[in-house]
């Protein structure tokens, strides 16, 4: 469905991304893990053009892109099947939990606003936040901020949503209630490329494992083989520093 | 007191508050509209980095801001003239007032704009907006709060600097005030008085800025803008 080859992106003269080749199948639930710094967030943000990419070409459904010299038309015509799901939520601060989901459905979209509000209220009892539907984001936690933004992507229904470290910016507490709604996101078949420090959540929910670092893929496997026993040496010691953390 | 300055006081009174309804209030608000139209289109031609009109906007605030008020409305009502321009009083006072508050807003609103995280810009792309489509709906209206204390504050600094149309014969409340200290010789007392209208114009503004602020508190989502 999504399929990225040779993707480039430099900040100044840092090279952050050297050549990244990437694909997403309908269904796939892709986690992407590595090192701080390794380039995931920015392949991420390439991915939905909130960064230019230098070089690459992405092929998506019937359409073929170069991505640096892609036109505004066909990002925005590509984004109507993709959202992005941030890292600090990026709710609207002057919208309440619902009109951050309909806004874009009827700004953007044209929906009614009968439909759209109908759409919203499904999404955000999806996840979990019925009876917040006319809180503010100042009165939601962070954990509730983020089931908003979440919700805001799905109600858009498309064909696949981006997480960029979901959970990074939240209290440990309120990082479980999250991750539950991202693996039922998976169990009802949401195609999904998930950055994040999670090991664990990626052990249960991916489907596949991509293992990042210094702005290359060292690892591109199902997850079963990825933590399996013939891991790269590399990845064991990313992994095995983990633990060490916890 | 005796029973002729008293007198004095009571005619004036009304005559002064008079001219302040009739011409610093007008003044005011006239060229306090318009420098707002001309701060808003500024800060966007900055925020959205419009090559060639963003640095004609940096010259004009640079201009503006490095420059005296009295000595902008000298060279438009007196020098103006030497190069045929003439212009009555009045409009000239609208004009320079509403350029010199015009600058300084827009560095107001620009610092306002940049005030609002970033990221929701960036969210409202990936929910299909286009960029004036985010502008009028999530980012300016959580600037707005932001800029509307220091708005008012320039607008009640506006009430009194308009005293100074004054010299270019624009007959507002200070004038007034001069021409009947003039006559009567009662300096002290006439000063007080147009002190006193003047700071009864600003109170009513400083009340309309509460109720503006609580006004917006209520649509744009309290002291949380910066969440």
């Amino acid at each position: 469905m999504l399929e990225v080859t040779g993707l480039k992106k430099a900040f100044g003269g840092n090279k952050i991304l050297k050549g990244v080749d990437v694909s997403l199948q309908k269904g796939d639930v892709l986690c992407v893990l590595g090192p701080s710094g390794s380039g995931k967030t920015t392949m991420l943000r390439c991915l939905n053009y909130l960064e230019k990419a230098d070089a690459g070409r992405m092929r998506f459904m019937e359409n073929e892109y170069d991505m640096p010299g892609i036109s505004k038309k066909e990002i925005s015509a590509y984004r109507r099947h993709t959202a992005f799901v941030f890292q600090n939520f990026n709710l609207f601060a002057n919208k309440t939990a619902i009109q951050n989901v309909t806004e874009g459905l009827i700004v953007a979209r044209r929906m009614s606003r009968a439909e759209a509000t109908e759409r919203a209220e499904k999404a955000l009892i999806e996840v979990g936040l019925e009876g917040k539907f006319d809180s503010r984001p100042s009165q939601l936690s962070g954990g509730q901020q983020q089931r908003v933004a979440i919700a805001r992507a799905v109600a858009a229904e498309p064909d696949v949503i981006f997480f960029d470290e979901p959970t990074s910016a939240l209290d440990p507490e309120l990082i479980g209630g999250v991750l539950d709604v991202i693996r039922g996101l998976a169990e009802n078949g949401r195609t999904m490329m998930i950055v994040t420090h999670e090991v664990n959540f990626a052990h249960n929910v991916a489907t596949r494992v991509i293992f990042m670092d210094e702005g290359r893929i060292l690892a591109d496997a199902p997850r079963r083989e990825f933590f399996g026993a013939e891991q790269l040496p590399r990845i064991r010691s990313f992994l095995n520093s983990l633990e060490r953390k916890e | 007191m005796t029973e002729r300055l008293i007198n004095i006081l009571l005619e004036s009174f009304p005559k002064i508050f008079l001219q302040g309804l009739l011409v610093t209030i007008p003044l005011t608000v006239i060229s306090f509209a318009i420098a707002m139209v001309i701060a808003m289109v500024c800060a966007m031609i900055q925020i959205a980095n419009v090559k060639g009109l963003k640095q004609i906007v940096r010259f004009y605030i640079w201009i503006i801001r490095g420059t005296p008020l009295l000595v902008q409305l000298y060279l438009i009502y007196f020098g103006l003239p030497d190069l045929g321009i003439v212009l009555p009083s009045f409009p000239c006072a609208i004009m320079v007032f509403a350029l010199n508050e015009g600058a300084y807003c827009a560095e107001t609103m620009r610092g306002a704009i940049e005030s609002v995280p970033k990221g929701q810009l960036e969210a409202g792309y990936c929910v299909g907006m286009s960029y004036m489509q985010i502008m009028r709906r999530i980012i300016l209206p959580q600037a707005l709060r932001t800029a509307f204390p220091p708005l008012s504050n320039s607008l009640i600094s506006m009430v009194k600097d308009t005293s100074l149309a004054a010299n270019i014969t624009v007959v507002e409340m200070f004038m007034t005030a001069q021409r009947i200290a003039g006559r009567t010789y009662e300096h002290l007392a006439l000063y007080i008085e147009v002190a006193l209208i003047y700071l009864i114009f600003c109170t009513v503004f400083t009340w309309l800025q509460r109720l503006g602020e609580r006004k917006l508190t209520s649509v744009s989502g309290g002291g949380s803008i910066h969440a």
